[in-house]
């Protein structure tokens, strides 16, 4: 078993109180759900009920995959970014029927990318997909000869690898980032520092809106979102920020705007992926965890939240 | 014996493959545990389309379902008719039969008396992705001559695309299986309780696609 733990994680204080942090979350949401559905009965608490019992289920999986062995913890967000790509092409409308076979090299770009971020090639993991799969996937188009609107699979298919594979591969890097003097909790308090914040705007947002949610931000593309929840969801996040910034090398400042960037970039992820659903008519991207839609739909606030939060860090402390 | 090889291959190799790797989810599982005999009908766009509904099965129920391959394409060669017995528990009817030999309705009742189930595709074979085409007459026939066995509408979306008719390469995709409620045949005309089956199926694919909004 001691393979398996990583040597750090029981020195490593902050990740041990954060994770703790979060079971105290799960257990006092559980509780008090389950009170209430003793006292409300109705689809309202049911539904809450749902959404806990899956994000018990996420936590631990995500949980696990942190304090495990790190290479455990790469293939476990490949996995992630494969189940999200997957999901992204199968519902895609602007994918042919012919692109089969391109979208194979899409998979086979996952474990690629996976193995620059495990080894820490930083140059080859920030060019591999923007660059090279951004030339590679029209080259093998354009093989194939199907030229029938080969400009939209040339456009959507290095898009969907940049959404999927490319941001989410960032939250892996960050477990290979190199140890600073000073700062105990490491790449894994860095992990769990952006995906906690990412998931609890998501949770804020949602609560402030059911609360005071009155003026609509875009109506058209997803009318549950409101200006009351966003604001509510952003200022929580950045105080929530402030005070888990024993997770980071941050001063305090550098905490604060990092919260910012999280909230900000979890609203655009979330409208983005709201807007493709809305495009293809689907209400749920899938149906994986139950009461929590697909696997998208848990990871569209992280595509850009991941990305966004980690050039922050590296060009801070890392570069 | 027999179940060692039929457990190993559906549950061992193909369960974790097609729900880790491929991307098949089911729609109402729990409607795939029944006791036999019971005939799954459903639409057919992939080979795996059996491999999804034999791998989602319990193990007892497994060793007593079987699908209903045509012998002039799956009894080619003594290597592909150990598989289809042995691996896949799968019964060969004859599609173009001789004189005198048992037909392939009487083939199949036959195991239907016997207490088991039958997996069928009355489309007869893996037909362009998304299309449901004409259901054979075969599922009529038997059912005419056993009223009482209950049939068990399933409908697929999405295999089509992950390893269509004439590919070799498979590509995973989301896929779903929907699988409806077990049904008692009101029809008495083979024609009318072809056509009575066919419906059963679409009502799944309009209920899916209603349920997920696509």
């Amino acid at each position: 078993m001691n393979y398996f733990l990583s040597n750090r994680f029981a020195d490593n204080k902050e990740v041990l109180s954060i994770i703790l942090v979060i079971l105290g979350i799960l257990i006092f949401a559980t509780v008090l759900f389950f009170i209430l559905g003793k006292i409300f009965r109705g689809d309202k608490v049911r539904e809450l009920q749902q959404r806990t019992k899956s994000w018990w289920i996420m936590a631990s999986v995500f949980i696990l995959a942190t304090v495990l062995h790190p290479s455990i913890s790469f293939v476990a967000f490949g996995l992630l970014s494969f189940a999200a790509l997957r999901e992204l092409a199968s519902i895609s409308k602007n994918i042919r029927p012919e692109d089969r076979r391109v979208i194979i090299w899409c998979y086979l770009a996952i474990p690629i990318q996976y193995f620059f971020a495990f080894m820490g090639y930083f140059n080859l993991f920030i060019i591999f997909i923007p660059v090279f799969m951004f030339i590679w996937i029209p080259f093998i188009l354009v093989i194939r000869g199907f030229t029938v609107e080969i400009g939209r699979s040339m456009s959507v298919l290095p898009v969907q690898l940049m959404f999927t594979v490319f941001s989410i591969s960032h939250l892996a890097y960050l477990l290979s980032l190199p140890e600073l003097t000073g700062f105990n909790a490491g790449g894994r308090g860095l992990l769990l520092f952006v995906v906690f914040l990412t998931e609890m705007n998501d949770v804020f947002q949602f609560t402030w809106g059911k609360i005071l949610g009155r003026h609509k931000i875009i109506e058209k593309i997803s009318p549950n979102k409101t200006w009351e929840g966003f604001i509510g969801g952003f200022v929580t996040t950045v105080i929530v920020a402030f005070f888990i910034r024993f997770l980071t090398p941050f001063t305090a400042f550098e905490a604060l705007f990092a919260g910012a960037i999280i909230a900000g970039g979890g609203f655009i992820g979330d409208i983005i992926v709201s807007a493709i659903k809305r495009d293809i008519g689907l209400k749920d991207t899938g149906n994986l965890i139950p009461g929590h839609g697909g696997i998208l739909d848990r990871i569209d606030s992280l595509a850009i939240a991941a990305p966004s939060f980690f050039y922050f860090v590296y060009n801070l402390y890392y570069a | 014996m027999r179940w060692i090889l039929i457990f190993f291959f559906y549950k061992v190799l193909m369960r974790p493959f097609l729900s880790i790797f491929v991307g098949v989810k089911l729609v109402n599982s729990k409607n795939l545990v029944y006791s036999g005999p019971m005939i799954v009908v459903s639409n057919h766009n992939s080979h795996l389309d059996t491999m999804s509904l034999m791998a989602s099965m319990p193990i007892k129920q497994l060793l007593q379902t079987h699908p209903v391959a045509a012998a002039d394409y799956f009894g080619g060669s003594w290597f592909k008719r150990f598989l289809s017995k042995w691996v896949l528990n799968a019964i060969l009817i004859n599609r173009a039969r001789e004189v005198g030999d048992k037909s392939p309705t009487e083939q199949m009742i036959s195991y239907l008396d016997k207490g088991h189930s039958l997996i069928l595709f009355p489309e007869g074979s893996r037909g362009a992705p998304e299309q449901i085409q004409e259901f054979q007459k075969g599922i009529g026939a038997i059912l005419k001559r056993r009223p009482l066995i209950p049939y068990l509408p399933v409908f697929m979306t999405g295999m089509g695309r992950i390893l269509p008719k004439g590919e070799k390469l498979l590509v995973p995709f989301n896929a779903y299986v929907v699988v409806g409620m077990p049904c008692i045949v009101k029809a008495h005309e083979v024609e009318s309780i072809v056509e009575e089956v066919k419906q059963a199926v679409l009502v799944q694919r309009d209920q899916f696609h209603h349920q997920f909004n696509v």
